[in-house]
């Protein structure tokens, strides 16, 4: 029983911060067509900033994440108007940019702070007790609150505000939302930094959890990946669902057979969904 | 132009261009100031000269595939597990490597052929990412996360004529095997590009549905692009295992395949000697500035940066236009 509830919990907790970054993913794949492969080298620097404003600025953990996250959005921000909007409409360089964005994040990670193992001060440390016999870390339920938290903020700020309907405009087609008006550009960018900031905050809650190291980000991206791929481009809701499916497997299935052993799993299901549904799950037929 | 239309003077020029490179890269090892460490960065240029010249074979046909030194490490582990567990010689299970490499490559090219642009990439990633970790779980088989070591190397050949050649005594022989290794991919692969078959990968990638309507069947050349792409890959996976002794997952993972994506993309991908020209810059200039330590791939950042955003067709793209500038400065009347 203890081992079940705790396997649940964990399972949510992966999923919501597996789905904070992928959502950031696939906000740039919509709206700017661009396959941002540096989006889990983001997710890195997010947690090392946040390391940094936590230890050598002596901020508390809730401040340092908030920070990390204006940090890495003003960063995102800056890529977009004077690197991705340049290379826009080539494809090639614009995946060449994300790799070489890769390499120097994860150099300038190695050069600041170095490989050691570190660890992002918890926002609640300590255990909660459920129902007697079952303890949780507080801090995992707290990354679990404050990513739900986040999805739903996200998703009412794209489904509700007129900032999200440019955003869907925007994604679904380029040059009619230019020619209604919308500054593409302007649209792009909010995108950008917003992507930007939940992958920082996605970071910065991991990187309480497990320790950090410059290589997170590269395991990170093929779940953001994943996840996007299995949902379908283009479906926000169905982000949630193969989030859950891929936080349980990843919470499941190491108890039975080891954690390399899961990932072969989890990746041959990846293939068998995009084989039967090239699509994905939830994405339209194209 | 062709040749008889032209100069004595440029033929032998090219010719003689040709035969510089080529003695230079025959004598290399003889070459004073060249150590072993030197020889070994050389192999390891070579070995990612056929594996990203075979992925460049693949992109010719339309799939931009992302899960390429996954291939390498099939051919590489099933080498290394041949020549351990039966005791057979490394010349056979090299090629046996290669073999079973390109069956892998064509029974998953045929089912991945379905998938168009992206979601081709994502699949192949996927499929990198699983056969990685699959060599990281089968511990009996593949000494997982530690590694697979005590395999043999390629021994002593003797060739009649020749005597006896040991290729564990120094990295001499490997090189001369590399090389060769690589003059034939290259070879292979751009008679193949020029050939109809080539042409016919060509219509592919620019639209399936025109070239499937004239007569191209797109599932078949696909998977014919996949497998040869995939049979160079084993080749280098294979050799190169045997030469270094130690197979490590890690070195099959995903971000080892974007790396050789990188150095196609930045060679230039639309010329034939782009990925030749990307390997050699991008592993060569990095080694040069190795006493930087941490801070040498920053170097490596900052040459992608510059090609990125001042030569729009790759450094390959920069020798044309090159050419083009030497002519209409110095060739008026030539042009």
């Amino acid at each position: 029983m203890e081992v079940l509830t705790q396997t649940i919990v964990n399972g949510i907790v992966l999923a919501s911060i597996y789905i904070l970054v992928a959502l950031g993913f696939a906000l740039i794949f919509s709206v700017m067509q661009v396959l941002n492969f540096a989006h889990g080298a983001i997710y890195m620097a997010g947690a090392y900033v946040c390391y940094f404003w936590g230890t050598t600025f002596g901020l508390p953990p809730w401040a340092a994440i908030v920070m990390s996250a204006v940090v890495l959005a003003v960063f995102g921000m800056l890529l977009e108007r004077f690197c991705f909007r340049i290379l826009e409409k080539d494809f090639n360089r614009t995946l060449m940019f994300a790799l070489a964005l890769i390499v120097m994040l994860q150099t300038a990670a190695d050069v600041t702070v170095g490989a050691y193992v570190k660890r992002v001060p918890s926002v609640l440390p300590g255990l909660i007790r459920i129902g007697g016999s079952i303890t949780m870390s507080k801090e995992r339920i707290i990354a679990c609150v404050i990513a739900v938290f986040l999805l739903l903020a996200v998703t009412l700020l794209i489904k509700k505000t007129l900032l999200g309907r440019q955003m869907r405009g925007v994604a679904q087609d380029r040059d009619a939302a230019s020619l209604h008006g919308i500054n593409v550009h302007r649209i792009a960018g909010i995108a950008f930094g917003l992507s930007a900031g939940l992958a920082a905050v996605a970071g910065g809650l991991m990187g309480s959890i497990i320790s950090l190291n410059t290589y997170m980000g590269d395991a990170m991206l093929v779940k953001a990946i994943t996840l996007v791929i299995i949902a379908g481009m283009g479906s926000l809701g169905g982000l949630l669902v193969s989030g859950l499916i891929v936080g349980f497997i990843d919470a499941v299935l190491p108890i039975f057979i080891g954690g390399a052993g899961s990932e072969v799993v989890a990746f041959a299901c990846a293939i068998v969904i995009l084989l039967i549904r090239p699509s994905g799950l939830f994405g339209q037929e194209t | 132009m062709n040749d008889r239309e032209k100069g004595n003077g440029q033929v032998i020029g090219r010719y003689g261009v040709v035969a510089v490179v080529a003695a230079f890269l025959l004598l290399l090892p003889w070459l004073p100031k060249v150590g072993p460490y030197f020889l070994h960065v050389c192999i390891l240029i070579l070995t990612y000269i056929i594996a990203t010249s075979s992925l460049r074979t693949i992109y010719v046909s339309g799939q931009a595939s992302v899960g390429h030194a996954a291939f390498m490490g099939i051919g590489a582990y099933t080498s290394a597990i041949l020549s351990m567990r039966l005791g057979w010689s490394p010349w056979l299970t090299i090629l046996i490597g290669a073999a079973g490499t390109t069956i892998v490559a064509t029974l998953s090219g045929y089912l991945f052929s379905r998938l168009r642009a992206i979601y081709f990439s994502m699949v192949t990633l996927f499929f990198g990412v699983a056969v990685e970790a699959l060599m990281r779980s089968w511990v009996s088989l593949t000494g997982g996360r530690s590694g697979l070591v005590g395999f043999p190397g390629i021994g002593v050949l003797s060739v009649p004529g020749i005597g006896e050649i040991n290729f564990a005594a120094s990295k001499t022989p490997y090189y001369y095997l590399m090389l060769l290794l690589t003059f034939f991919t290259l070879l292979v692969l751009y008679r193949i590009e020029r050939s109809r078959t080539g042409m016919n990968w060509m219509a592919i990638a620019q639209s399936p549905l025109v070239a499937s309507s004239i007569g191209i069947s797109e599932t078949k050349f696909r998977m014919l692009a996949f497998g040869v792409g995939c049979f160079f890959a084993g080749l280098a996976g294979a050799c190169y295992g045997h030469y270094s002794g130690v197979l490590s997952s890690s070195s099959f993972s995903l971000m080892p395949s974007i790396y050789l994506v990188i150095y196609m993309l930045l060679g230039g991908m639309s010329h034939f000697a782009g990925p030749v020209i990307g390997v050699v810059v991008l592993v060569a200039i990095p080694e040069i500035f190795r006493s930087l330590k941490e801070y040498a791939p920053f170097v490596f950042g900052v040459i992608m940066l510059l090609v990125i955003f001042l030569m729009p067709q790759g450094l390959a793209g920069l020798m044309q236009s090159g050419k083009v500038w030497y002519e209409k400065t110095f060739r008026r009347g030539a042009l």
